[in-house]
């Protein structure tokens, strides 16, 4: 199983994948409408909504948050706070 | 490059030592073991629980991070095809259930924990979050000015399942919670819920 390489969510069926092609490495949440993949700024922007929006996290706990989640996962590794400033 | 047997044997170590990790935090809490209570349990030397894991806080870091992941998995796996929030929040129960003595420490530690592992909680309820609000959307569309915010339906949930997880001992003094209480808080719980949302 794959899971996206920018956000970490398992890929498990087609509709998961960014155009719905399981040739992609990220995800449908991680593409742009175009099909590209979401550069780093737009990334953390989208998590820190994400954690606002269903959790109800303080905005700053949520950005420190999103920053640290994603310098984990392969997209984004050695990325360190404030490349996205 | 194939892997030489001593690598094999060393990796094989590191994941017997995970486990119990897993299994003696999940019995006796996280902060509470020491690296000798694990080396003890998995019936190694005191030296090589650090050939593994340099620290504690590093041995911590890597058990919830694994199991967690395990766990956001499970529940992921479970509530993908589901549509329902009544479905999405029975999967989340049963994703619970399967991780329950190791998830109800993670809850009562978690504010205690390394950074590193106390985000693995946060990566869990992502994991319910993403499904609950997906399908709260049908709500959000007709959403009226003083309708309760997604993030606090979901929040209160939480909150309504960890109280219970916390004080096993005086629910179900037989640990466990969700089998015994799981469906009874989720009919309940629903009945909190706009009619629009579970349409």
């Amino acid at each position: 199983m794959k899971t996206c390489i920018a956000c970490g969510m398992p890929m498990t069926k087609p509709s998961d994948f960014a155009m719905g092609d399981e040739s992609k490495d990220y995800c449908v949440y991680c593409a742009r409408p175009d099909g590209t993949m979401q550069s780093y700024p737009e990334k953390v922007e989208g998590t820190t909504e994400f954690l606002i929006r269903t959790q109800g996290l303080d905005q700053e706990a949520a950005h420190e948050m999103a920053i640290r989640t994603l310098a984990k996962l392969p997209a984004w590794k050695g990325m360190a706070e404030g490349a996205c400033e | 490059m194939k892997k030489t047997s001593r690598q094999m044997q060393k990796e094989h170590t590191k994941e017997l030592l995970l486990k119990t990790a897993y299994e003696v935090f999940s019995e006796r809490g996280i902060m509470n073991t020491r690296m000798s209570d694990i080396a003890q349990a998995g019936g190694v030397s005191h030296g090589t629980m650090f050939v593994h894991f340099q620290t504690q806080e590093a041995l911590i870091e890597e058990v919830v991070d694994t199991y967690a992941q395990k766990i956001a998995l499970r529940t992921h796996e479970l509530a993908q095809s589901c549509e329902s929030v009544e479905a999405i929040l029975r999967a989340h129960l049963s994703g619970i259930m399967e991780f329950e003595p190791f998830y109800r420490r993670l809850v009562i530690e978690s504010p205690l924990l390394p950074t590193g592992a106390r985000d693995c909680m946060v990566m869990i309820q992502s994991a319910v979050s993403l499904h609950f609000s997906s399908a709260m959307q049908r709500r959000e569309k007709t959403a009226e000015e003083g309708d309760v915010p997604v993030s606090i339906l979901f929040n209160m949930w939480i909150g309504l399942i960890h109280y219970y997880l916390v004080n096993n001992d005086l629910f179900a003094p037989d640990g466990h919670v969700i089998e015994r209480w799981g469906e009874t808080l989720l009919q309940n719980f629903l009945k909190l819920l706009p009619k629009a949302a579970l349409s």
